[in-house]
């Protein structure tokens, strides 16, 4: 294999080197005495020889060139091969005439001249040949079978023999050789049959394909001409050239021109059916393509309206799109939007507005008649689906009779086409939405999980149990705790109204404001400045709160500091739900009904009066019970309210046991009572215990 | 949810009947925007047949409270069931708005 590259390096220098011995040996066989008398001219076979090295080399270069043809590019390939090689043929004719010139003006040098001319035009010829040939191989092969590639090969092979033919001195009797001869040819002729890269021309590549092939033709008969003219001369004293094989690849090269001429000249009247399948063909795969590239519903819209226009040849169109599905109006071709309107009207009149309908003879339509427009043809066109009417596309012709039953069925294919592009792109749109909503709603809970506290907190002095349940992915209900400083916690509980990713939000905001507000004031003069009260914790964050909180939006909640060294606790409520409270002492059971305005319903400085502490010393053994609004709003099948009233009896019947305990009793009640409902709103629970101060030793 | 009208030359009274949740709210909401509401002397909310009152319709009471106030315009809910007058009052809305029994003193105020 390397061997072959290798040589192939070679032929250039090679072909040239053989050339030029061609020329010098040609030289001296003509004129002895050129040189010096001396030299003895060359024999005769060398002449053949080298000719036939440099035909060999030429041949063998080309075939080793790569493919010619690109693609499709027919008319490319045709094109170089005239703009290059088929040129050469006006420098052989230039070269005639310079020598006929000399001749007369020198006919002493004519002789050397005419030797040298000559054997240039027959290494142009040779490289014309040799790259005609193997465009033409090309085109032979394109799209071929493997049986026709194995025939080429042949054919190459029987050509490459003939080369030898002149080699030697055995002439082969004259019916043999042309026996031979015409078989050959006979083959070329056969393979000259194979022309079907003419059927992917389009109309305008045909007419220009057929120039090109005449100008091919007209090059080598350009070259045919001033060999047989040569042959003739008195002045030719050369051995004849390789005529056997040069014979057989000019009338191959010829023979396939004009073969593919005739071809596609008698494929030019199919030429136009041809275009129209073909372009129906690229607009259903534009369309196609639109869909996965997910262009709009407008850009489809256009696209089936002009594939529609192109296709079936319309003289004038128009697309109405069904009002407020798109921002699309529908448009015009040919056709003003009033004379659209009277065709459409007559329609409607006739009841033929949303159907398929064909009407190849307007002109004997009386209503049609009537309203003196030039037309002949209609057909409507609804693009629907099963779902529902998108809008109808109408084409008109002049003439009558100017659709067929194909048309309609195209412009079928065009409109289902359409129709399912617009749903995917409608699909897509909806799936990108769903996706974007719920990723979003993914963030926010996950967010929102993470403000609600893991660890509750633990201490000697009281139990405490927790339960939070949200209705939506993300809810409005939030819970914290605090320790301060001096054995005391902060407890807040509350409930953002509204729900959803705003919710959450604000959720985040009160839980920050939890946070920076329940921060030890270093310039406190007391002790008890040192912390602010939960009223005036209220009142602050109601005022951080009107800054951000959008106008119908508001929030309750309640703030709860224990100080369990004092036994006590103090607590303001923010429109947020009474706290239940067991009372060991008394043994009862009751809520602390406390006024108390909720958060960012009003937003100046006159929220503070309406919000209340209040003070309690609690026992152990007292239970208290903090909640939001999805407990006592919960619902059974009859859509009554669990209530403060059963939450209240729960916990009489409940109140010894621990604090976990009481939650789970609470809850097994409420789910009960709402069993096979769905939970509308979200529903915390918290249970606090407060127990008999033990050593901190024990624990 | 229904929402009935009844116009006299200086008082709206509006009838709520059913529940106003999350999406009633936003017809209720359409309502109170009107700009020519501030042109009443009293806005009378009727609430016999309110049975249910959800977060979202406090807030458009909530949200048109200040502008009636600036306006002038006197808000008053009267024959609200007790389940609602509860939800008014936990969320402290009772010391803001008019609530009174029955419509002649809804009247009368």
């Amino acid at each position: 294999m390397s061997f072959f590259r290798k040589l192939h390096s070679f032929l250039v220098p090679f072909s040239l080197l053989s050339w030029f011995g061609l020329l010098a040996c040609t030289l001296l066989y003509a004129h002895p005495s050129l040189l010096s008398p001396s030299i003895s001219p060359p024999p005769g076979w060398l002449l053949l020889v080298l000719q036939a090295v440099f035909t060999a080399c030429i041949f063998i270069q080309e075939r080793g060139t790569g493919e010619r043809l690109r693609g499709l590019d027919f008319v490319g390939l045709i094109r170089r091969l005239v703009l290059g090689p088929g040129l050469l043929a006006t420098v052989c004719v230039g070269l005639h005439l310079v020598q006929q010139l000399v001749q007369t003006k020198l006919p002493e040098t004519g002789s050397v001249l005419f030797t040298c001319i000559y054997t240039i035009n027959v290494g142009l010829f040779v490289l014309l040949l040799a790259r005609t040939n193997y465009a033409w191989r090309s085109l032979v092969l394109f799209r071929s079978s493997a049986r026709l590639r194995r025939l080429w090969l042949w054919f190459e092979v029987l050509l490459g023999i003939t080369l030898l033919f002149r080699l030697f001195t055995w002439t082969p009797p004259f019916g043999l050789s042309t026996a031979l001869l015409g078989a050959l040819a006979a083959f070329g002729a056969y393979i000259s049959g194979q022309q079907k890269w003419v059927a992917y021309l389009n109309r305008r590549q045909k007419i220009e394909v057929i120039l090109l092939q005449l100008a091919i033709i007209l090059a080598m008969a350009v070259f045919v001409a001033y060999f047989l003219q040569t042959k003739s001369d008195p002045q030719l004293i050369a051995p004849a050239t390789q005529h056997a094989f040069l014979i057989l690849n000019a009338f191959f090269a010829g023979f396939y021109a004009v073969i593919g001429l005739l071809v596609t000249f008698f494929n030019l009247p199919t030429a136009g059916v041809f275009e129209q399948k073909r372009e129906e063909i690229l607009s259903l795969q534009r369309l196609t393509q639109l869909i996965q590239r997910g262009q709009n519903a407008e850009e489809v819209y256009r696209m089936f309206f002009d594939s529609a226009i192109q296709t079936v040849e319309a003289d004038a169109a128009w697309l109405d799109v069904e009002e407020g599905a798109e921002s699309y109006p529908g448009q015009y071709y040919a056709l003003q939007p009033e004379q659209a309107k009277a065709i459409r009207n007559l329609l409607v009149d006739y009841n033929l507005n949303h159907i398929e309908y064909l009407n190849n003879d307007l002109f004997n339509s009386s209503g049609f008649r009537a309203l003196d427009l030039p037309f002949g043809s209609l057909i409507v066109m609804p693009l629907r689906s099963s779902k529902r009417q998108y809008g109808n596309l109408y084409m008109l012709k002049t003439i009558p009779q100017g659709f067929d039953r194909e048309s309609l069925s195209i412009l079928q294919t065009f409109a289902s086409q359409a129709v399912l592009s617009i749903e995917n792109l409608q699909l897509i749109q909806a799936s990108l939405h769903t996706q974007r909503v719920q990723d979003e709603l993914k963030i926010a809970s996950a967010v929102q999980d993470s403000l609600i506290p893991k660890n509750l907190p633990i201490d000697n002095w009281f139990e405490i149990s927790s339960h939070a349940l949200a209705a939506t992915e993300v809810g409005g209900d939030f819970y914290d705790f605090l320790h301060l400083p001096g054995r005391r916690l902060a407890v807040l509980i509350g409930d953002v109204s509204g729900k959803g990713v705003t919710a959450a939000f604000h959720v985040a905001q009160m839980k920050g404001i939890f946070h920076a507000l329940m921060q030890e004031n270093p310039l406190a003069r007391n002790e008890r400045e040192k912390f602010p009260v939960p009223s005036k914790f209220m009142a602050q964050a109601n005022t951080a709160l009107a800054r951000c909180l959008e106008k119908s939006a508001f929030i309750t909640a309640s703030l709860y500091i224990i100080d369990y060294e004092h036994g006590g606790f103090v607590f303001a409520r923010a429109g947020h739900c009474h706290t239940l409270y067991y009372h060991s002492i008394k043994e009862e059971v009751s809520y602390f009904r406390t006024a108390g305005l909720g958060l960012g319903i009003i937003r100046h400085d006159g929220y503070e009066k309406h919000i209340k502490n209040q003070f309690y010393d609690y026992n152990p053994g007292d239970v208290m019970v903090i909640y939001t609004d999805g407990i006592v709003e919960a619902r059974n099948g009859a859509q009554d309210e669990y209530g403060e009233e059963r939450l209240q009896q729960m916990l009489e019947h409940t109140y010894y046991l621990d604090a976990e305990q009481i939650k789970e009793q609470i809850l097994a009640d409420l789910n009960e009572f709402s069993k096979g409902q769905p939970i509308h709103d979200d529903q915390t629970l918290l249970v606090i215990k407060f127990k008999a101060s033990q050593p901190e030793g024990i624990l | 949810m229904k929402i009935t009208q009844q116009s006299t030359e200086s008082t709206l009274t509006l009838s709520l009947d059913g529940e106003l949740d999350a999406s009633s709210s936003v017809v209720l909401d359409t309502e109170l925007s009107k700009p020519e509401i501030l042109g009443n002397q009293k806005v009378l909310i009727d609430c016999r047949q309110l049975n249910y009152i959800s977060s979202a319709g406090l807030g458009v009471f909530i949200s048109h409270l200040q502008t009636f106030q600036d306006a002038g315009v006197k808000l008053v809910f009267f024959n609200m069931q007790d389940k609602v007058h509860n939800v008014f009052e936990i969320l402290g809305l009772d010391s803001l708005m008019t609530i009174v029994p029955s419509e002649a003193e809804a009247v009368a105020v």
